[in-house]
């Protein structure tokens, strides 16, 4: 491992730098929890927030937009022209936290592994430059949903990061994880980093996780009852009375991976094929031309959403959960049916079962 | 982006002529504009499916019913929504797009020896089709070929001509029914179920693979009468429907349980479907 320091002072040159090679994405903060991720340009650049609640809107969508056209179709008389256009720029970005970077994890293995690779996936994640910010400021970084500790992510990433930032106290620790990392911290602005300094990291991470509630640290339990399916149907079904089917858990999932696909008209003659994400929330999800819907009732599609998520067949395919600990969907469910409500009800419901 | 690369990336294809099947149910018979294409395409498996391309509307999966035994590639589709709307209103010699093909596919090579069994209704037959017509080119793999049909009136009897063929054939035992008898029939009356007690019919049970395709009440039913009839669940095998966007375990709306239709299946034993736990 290659350590260095940086001077706080110092530490946005870094943004600077990768704004020579790359667009750069950072985090900015309104007011309170209001916080997102935006490009930087010359007159925000200062504004780049490096403790803040993580924004809601995940960086997700930098290597999977929201909205993504796949394809162009001209046709003029018999002719169909299929144009696929690559625009993908470098992008770099500065201040992604663990659980994200675990969720970038979880889609590359997903859109990168199994049988088809997806291309559109693999062009912007090809380009892309990952800064991973280390969680330390408890109530700011760190806010009650976060269960990453439980995850198995955060809040110090171990991988997929090309540079990993720690505040110290008084400096940045910078650390590289690949070799374009390693090159970036050759630059002087980054000083040598002590034997001290690596202690101090250690004695900072041990008591930040001793900040985290432990009412969440259930996973192994219900991977295992969702795994033998022996999670109560009533269960499923409280969970499904308390879901607003609004998808929001969905949209701010780091490790969600669904989308539609819609052809849409752009000019004479012209269309443009896009995807979109989408959301097992919703009613339409699985409803089939002519009307016949298998997963009619909410209950059962919040099961397959937990299924999909914590089965420990999908855990094997893709060596993790699809659920990365940020705590997202607890805040902005409306229901309390967000992941860690969830995992612990099956939990409980569960096990009072067991004991039986 | 490597086109080549692209597996979202449709070929184009042309339309050479509709054959009108029953009510809202067209066979398009096609061809991909680049012949490596149509070359490549012909290595599918019965029971596989493709993506089909109408731009402006949308991109639907179907099944494929020609079996890669066969000269031409066709579609035989129901019109049902959108997607298939349009493409019921495309005309000969007009360009849409396919790609594929993908899914699983009847594993027909491991099942030489056996006795194929086809239980279909309406238009599911449109997929086992594929693996009938397959069988009957590869003869001499196979023991006894039977295939069991319903629809719910003669006019709604699908591949009629083909019908008509495999009841004459040697070498195959073709049995028809319908819900209700109508213009002059003159055969079985009732639910496909009901033929496999006829006292002409000998189902072979032992050795035999069951291929079950058809509406869900008619599975349901055809499967309990054939583990009545002591078939393991591992011998009945069907194609699942679902909902479906890129058909390559990406899009994630025809997954199930522990599968995604599209890549893992569409075939599926009733063993796994059972385990799958959601309606058929």
């Amino acid at each position: 491992m290659k350590a260095r320091l940086i001077e706080k002072d110092d530490v946005l040159k870094i943004v600077d730098l990768l704004r020579e090679k790359y667009d750069v994405i950072a985090p900015f903060s309104i007011t309170g929890r209001d916080t997102y991720f935006e490009t930087v340009t010359d007159s925000n650049r200062n504004d780049i927030r490096l403790h803040l609640p993580n924004p809601f809107y995940p960086p997700k969508r930098y290597v999977f937009p929201h909205i993504e056209r796949l394809m162009r179709v001209k046709t003029n008389n018999d002719n169909i022209d299929i144009l696929v256009e690559s625009n993908v720029k470098p992008l770099a970005i500065f201040g992604i936290r663990s659980c994200d970077l675990a969720g970038i994890g979880h889609l590359d293995r997903f859109y990168l592994g199994n049988a088809y690779r997806d291309c559109y996936y693999e062009a912007r994640r090809k380009n892309l430059f990952l800064v991973n910010m280390v969680c330390t400021e408890v109530g700011v970084d760190i806010t009650e949903d976060c269960f990453c500790l439980c995850a198995d992510t955060g809040p110090a990433a171990k991988e997929l990061f090309d540079l990993q930032l720690m505040d110290l106290g008084d400096v940045y620790l910078a650390v590289a994880g690949t070799q374009s990392g390693e090159e970036f911290l050759s630059n002087p602005m980054f000083k040598r980093a002590t034997e001290k300094d690596i202690e101090l990291r250690r004695q900072i991470l041990s008591e930040v996780r001793k900040s985290f509630k432990d009412t969440t640290s259930w996973f192994s339990a219900t991977v295992r009852y969702i795994s033998r399916g022996s999670v109560l149907e009533d269960t499923w079904e409280e969970i499904g009375r308390r879901c607003l089917e609004c998808g929001g858990c969905t949209y701010v999932c780091p490790a969600c991976t669904c989308f539609t696909v819609s052809d849409r008209k752009i000019g004479d003659g012209e269309v443009e094929r896009v995807r979109i994400w989408d959301s097992c929330a919703l009613g339409g999800f699985t409803r089939m031309a002519g009307g016949f819907n298998p997963r009619k009732a909410v209950h059962d599609r919040r099961n397959r959403r937990f299924y999909r998520k914590l089965a420990h067949y999908f855990i094997q395919r893709e060596l993790s959960m699809a659920c990365v600990g940020c705590g997202r969907c607890a805040t902005v469910c409306h229901g309390d049916v967000g992941m860690p409500s969830v995992v612990e009800m099956i939990r409980r419901a569960t096990a009072i079962l067991d004991e039986k | 982006m490597n086109e080549v690369e692209n597996p979202y990336l449709p070929k184009i294809t042309v339309l050479d002529r509709v054959v009108d099947e029953i009510k809202d149910v067209r066979t398009f018979y096609w061809h991909f504009e680049d012949p490596n294409e149509q070359l490549k395409f012909k290595n599918f498996l019965p029971g596989q499916f493709a993506q089909i391309s109408v731009f402006g509307i949308g991109e639907f999966p179907a099944s494929l019913p020609p079996s890669p035994t066969e000269e031409e590639t066709f579609f035989t589709v129901r019109a049902v929504g959108s997607c298939t709307d349009a493409f019921h209103k495309m005309k000969v010699g007009e360009k849409f797009a396919v790609r594929g093909p993908y899914g699983n596919g009847f594993k027909m090579d491991s099942y030489a020896g056996k006795n194929l069994i086809f239980v279909a209704g309406g238009i599911g037959l449109i997929p086992l089709r594929s693996c009938i017509i397959y069988a009957l080119a590869n003869r001499q793999n196979y023991e006894r070929i039977q295939i069991f049909y319903g629809a719910r009136t003669p006019a709604e009897l699908m591949y009629i001509n083909d019908l008509r063929k495999w009841e004459q054939s040697a070498g195959i035992e073709c049995y028809l029914t319908v819900d209700r008898a109508t213009d002059g029939w003159k055969g079985n009356v009732g639910v496909v179920g009901s033929l496999f007690k006829k006292p002409n019919v000998q189902m072979a049970i032992k050795n035999s693979i069951a291929f079950v395709c058809g509406p869900p009440v008619m599975f349901r039913f055809v499967i309990k009468d054939l583990l009545e009839m002591g078939f393991n669940e591992e011998d009945i095998v069907s194609t699942l429907e679902r909902y479906m966007k890129c058909g390559i375990g990406k899009c994630g709306h025809c997954c199930i349980g522990s599968a995604y239709v599209c890549v893992d299946g569409p075939v599926f034993t009733y063993k796994q479907i059972k385990k799958l736990g959601e309606d058929i």
